[in-house]
């Protein structure tokens, strides 16, 4: 019961007008740029980070909400109507979608997807109100070692399971956790690793890095391979939404796809690819109809999508209880929650449950504006598609240099720019992810801490670190994680 | 940066070089300069046991035994296939031209952003990159870059962010 009144007071904040606004604005840069080719959700939430200048902090994250949301419908719109997938959460949407639209069903296929990422998003968001005060109840018992452990696993299963090879995601993993080391150590106030440069006393700021390896790496390697695309948008004019045989096919696909969405997004390295697959898998397997698999099936495209949104509210889970990213869209909220001086985890929850709750409430607020932005005005989305390539990235890197120069005004971060920009370029080329350099830098500060303090309690007896049941669990897991594919291809091997 | 990089992925031919030693010795290197800035920092604290060089250490390290791990893996031929992203084929060849175009653009900020402003160094950035994915109409681009740069600056000026005077030198 003191969840519902919490979760009024919440939409309280998230009704006021200003907070709406934001919301909007959230929303309709979401859909944006996640038609747009080159810039995803961690990028533009970067970017804006300059705005928690101005912005009080409940409409800044209400706007980052809807960013987050919004770049999952926009998404969805290029993978039914051009066959381009913006983020790897949307590629089995394209696969039935574009199969769809090109058999003149678009306008189904992109109902569906809406419809489906409403409920899903709005499923998700009720399981996120039930489950994130339960959970952040349970940190509260938290010790230092054990949250030493759950960032060895975050670690971990970020390594393994993003990227094609486990040795690569971990030189990834490392390399953010050295340039987080950089600057003044919290704890004894010594200068690290900045080798007499002054400008590095403050530390590497993950909107450099962010902005550097997304931006900056990401125009290097597209202009390096660019290949003009020449997919024609398929028009849907005069196309009906949904049949009754649409909605009788799509709403079981839909709540399968929330239900596998939404806890697997919440798990470290979880992320939207692997529900996704899950969900369509699971759609083959499971319809009446599988000879239109490949075809152009209704319900390869709502069960995934649907998955895919419910993921994206699983990421605010372990953000908010534990202060845990998932995700580089998380590591850039947690980056946000720092700016504001605050700290997620079990204690944002008593002490800021103003915001907590604002964001929660707005998160439904933000779905049904999506759902009303995306459906009827979907002609006019796709016509920002017409901006030229050549304009498109020359934009991107404008707005990207002046988010980096607005973060301190130091030319060390511009230098720093190129260099980790360069290195953003020879990942892609060589197939490194990059996701785990943020976590490592953005995670790495706090394990070492947690690590720290847990060893100062223990007179530095390493033991201390396994002292705690949750701590063995979590350590447990991490290994497994770590071990478990060299353990199949041995079984492999046997069988 | 190793020398002979942008050569070797060129040579690869859109895939990437079959044996890129280079990047298990950058890997390695960039542990080796960890272990050298650990190697002045205190390892342990009185009170603690730990020390602000622990943590250090521990990464340069990991970074030094995952470098070697690398060379081992290229040593028995890892395939490093180039990522594929919504505008480019990691299947095709690179177009090293390109590159060297939106590279000069990312390192006009360097050169100029002090002294010239935002809204100048946008200019030419933005100009660059254009001509890096193929625009030819460098006029119009020059005259977007610049409005664009322009719109910006006072975007995020009256934002409350600090991003420097219109044009520094001329003392606007």
């Amino acid at each position: 019961m003191e969840t519902f009144s919490l979760l009024l007071q919440g939409f309280e904040v998230a009704l006021q007008p200003i907070n709406l606004f934001w919301a909007l604005v959230g929303s309709v840069l979401g859909t944006a740029i996640g038609i747009l080719p080159g810039i995803g959700p961690a990028l533009t939430i970067a970017l804006l980070l300059p705005v928690t200048i101005s912005v009080a902090p409940t409409s800044a994250f209400i706007m980052f909400a809807g960013v987050l949301y919004g770049a999952m419908y926009g998404g969805s719109t290029t993978s039914i109507l051009i066959n381009t997938p913006g983020e790897a959460g949307s590629m089995m949407t394209a696969l039935e979608g574009n199969k769809m639209a090109r058999a003149g069903r678009g306008a189904s296929a992109l109902a569906t997807a809406a419809i489906g990422s409403f409920v899903a998003g709005t499923i998700a968001t009720l399981a996120l109100t039930f489950a994130a005060p339960a959970i952040a109840e349970i940190a509260f018992y938290f010790r230092p070692a054990d949250y030493f452990a759950l960032t060895v696993l975050a670690f971990t299963s970020m390594a393994v399971v993003m990227g094609a090879s486990r040795v690569r995601g971990f030189i990834s993993l490392f390399l953010g956790l050295a340039l987080g080391l950089i600057g003044i150590d919290q704890m004894t106030g010594q200068a690290r690793l900045t080798f007499g440069v002054p400008g590095l006393f403050d530390g590497m700021e993950l909107a450099v890095v962010l902005v550097s390896l997304f931006a900056v790496g990401e125009i290097l390697y597209v202009a390096s391979r660019y290949r003009k695309n020449s997919s024609e948008i398929i028009p849907i004019r005069g196309q009906i939404w949904m049949s009754r045989e649409d909605w009788k096919r799509s709403w079981k696909p839909w709540l399968r796809g929330a239900s596998l969405g939404f806890p697997i997004g919440a798990l470290p390295g979880g992320g939207s690819e692997i529900p996704t697959m899950l969900s369509y898998t699971l759609e083959r397997k499971l319809t009446k109809h599988p000879e239109e698999f490949g075809k152009g099936a209704i319900e390869g495209v709502a069960g995934p999508e649907a998955a895919n949104n419910a993921a994206a509210a699983g990421i605010l889970i372990p953000l908010l209880t534990l202060g845990l990213p998932t995700s580089a869209t998380a590591a850039v909220l947690l980056a946000a929650f720092q700016n504001y001086g605050l700290q997620p985890g079990p204690f944002l929850f008593s002490s800021n449950p103003q915001l907590v709750w604002g964001l929660i409430a707005s998160l439904y607020v933000g779905n049904a504006m999506l759902l009303v932005l995306n459906l009827p005005l979907v002609g006019i989305w796709v016509r920002l598609l017409s901006i030229p390539a050549p304009q498109l990235y020359g934009g991107i890197l404008v707005f990207a240099t002046i988010g980096i120069w607005g973060v301190a005004n130091s030319l060390v971060d511009v230098i720093a720019m190129v260099i980790i920009g360069v290195a953003g370029y020879v990942m892609r080329v060589y197939d490194f992810p990059i996701a785990p350099v943020l976590i490592g830098l953005i995670l790495g500060p706090m394990a070492e801490q947690q690590l720290r303090t847990a060893l100062a309690a223990g007179q530095g007896n390493p033991i201390m670190l396994v002292s705690t049941p949750l701590s063995v669990i979590f350590l447990a897991i991490a290994a497994l994680f770590l071990l478990a594919p060299l353990l199949l291809r041995r079984l492999r091997a046997n069988a | 940066m190793p020398s002979n990089w942008p050569q070797s992925d060129t040579a690869g031919g859109g895939a990437a070089a079959p044996r890129p030693w280079w990047l298990g010795g950058l890997v390695i290197a960039l542990g080796c300069v960890c272990l050298y800035g650990a190697f002045s920092l205190p390892q342990a604290a009185r009170y603690a046991g730990v020390g602000p060089g622990l943590f250090v250490t521990l990464v340069g390290s990991g970074l030094v035994l995952l470098g070697l791990l690398l060379l081992m893996q290229i040593a028995h031929g890892e395939k490093f296939v180039p990522q594929d992203t919504e505008d480019a084929s990691g299947s095709d060849k690179a177009d090293m031209t390109a590159f060297l175009t939106a590279l000069a653009a990312a390192i006009v900020p360097v050169l100029t952003i002090e002294a010239l402003g935002v809204p100048f160094t946008a200019m030419l950035s933005f100009t660059l990159v254009a001509r890096a994915f193929g625009s030819r109409k460098t006029v119009i681009d020059v005259i977007t870059g610049a409005i664009l740069g322009s719109l910006a600056w006072l975007l995020f000026t009256q934002l409350g962010l600090q991003i420097g005077s219109f044009l520094p030198l001329a003392g606007i």
